[in-house]
């Protein structure tokens, strides 16, 4: 069964692909005619969003999902932290986005990265004994 | 595995192959593309490789609604896949030529398609895996 945090961290990650999606659409239109020399603003948010919103975050619901259970009643590990890494990732990767389009706050990309890493160290600490295989081989 | 999920991942396979020929001829040393090839390149691999593969694992994978046990394969999967696909041989086959043809409306008319087409693209997917994103229905955990 896929847990709430996964159905999150998964949903949430096709979110940022239709995102990073029309980023990428609207840079390529602008590409051809022209909109306007502040579209390029676009393209680090569509990098961002496609690598950490789609492809990691999606990795990352899938891998708490389907690795190997524990064999006990906190099949995944204390639920808490999932949802720690669900809300530092996803308001990270906001203040990263924000950071890029509001170069006039200071701090904002920074932070972002910080809680990015912070969401990344809590995966690491929830995973790291679920790598792990049940046979005696 | 479904059709559709082969389609996406041999589809998937060749962009790699594609992607990584494209970035070993823009490093010869008669080969001077500056950074026009550099957007195809980097589409190749991050969507036309990665992202297809994944598209195609997980309308394999993901839990499926009901018991369909058959893996039926519906429509948003199917216009996923051709919806991005010629999305993206569209926006290949114009992309570094762009700056020869910023007057021909033909031309940029094929960009403008092809970003419809991505878009379309990616909105059939969500179609498709939006309800498998999910946790066990309501009715099984009852009859547990």
């Amino acid at each position: 069964m896929m847990p709430l945090q996964s159905v999150f961290l998964i949903r949430l990650s096709l979110l940022w692909l239709l995102l990073s999606t029309l980023a990428g659409a609207i840079l390529l239109v602008h590409k051809a005619y022209g909109i306007h020399p502040s579209t390029w603003l676009l393209l680090p948010l569509h990098f961002e969003m496609a690598i950490w919103g789609w492809m990691v975050q999606l990795v990352i619901g899938t891998a708490y999902w389907m690795f190997p259970r524990f064999l006990r009643s906190d099949i995944r590990g204390p639920e808490l932290p999932a949802w720690i890494l669900v809300i530092l990732f996803n308001s990270g990767l906001v203040m990263i986005l924000s950071g890029h389009l509001f170069t006039s706050i200071p701090g904002l990309i920074f932070s972002g990265r910080f809680f990015l890493l912070t969401g990344i160290g809590i995966f690491i600490y929830l995973i790291w004994a679920r790598v792990i295989s049940y046979r005696n081989v | 595995m479904p059709k559709i999920s082969r389609l996406f991942i041999k589809s998937g396979i060749i962009y790699f192959f594609l992607g990584m020929i494209l970035a070993f001829v823009a490093e010869l040393p008669f080969v001077n593309t500056g950074a026009l090839l550099l957007p195809v390149y980097w589409h190749m691999i991050v969507v036309g490789w990665i992202t297809q593969i994944i598209m195609g694992v997980s309308i394999w994978m993901f839990p499926r609604i009901g018991k369909d046990r058959k893996k039926t394969e519906t429509i948003p999967a199917h216009l996923a896949f051709w919806l991005l696909n010629s999305g993206l041989i569209l926006r290949f086959s114009v992309e570094p030529f762009l700056l020869l043809f910023t007057t021909n409306q033909a031309v940029l008319l094929v960009v403008l398609v092809s970003a419809i087409l991505h878009i379309s693209a990616i909105i059939s997917y969500l179609i498709e895996i939006w309800p498998r994103v999910r946790t066990r229905p309501v009715i099984a955990r009852r009859s547990e």
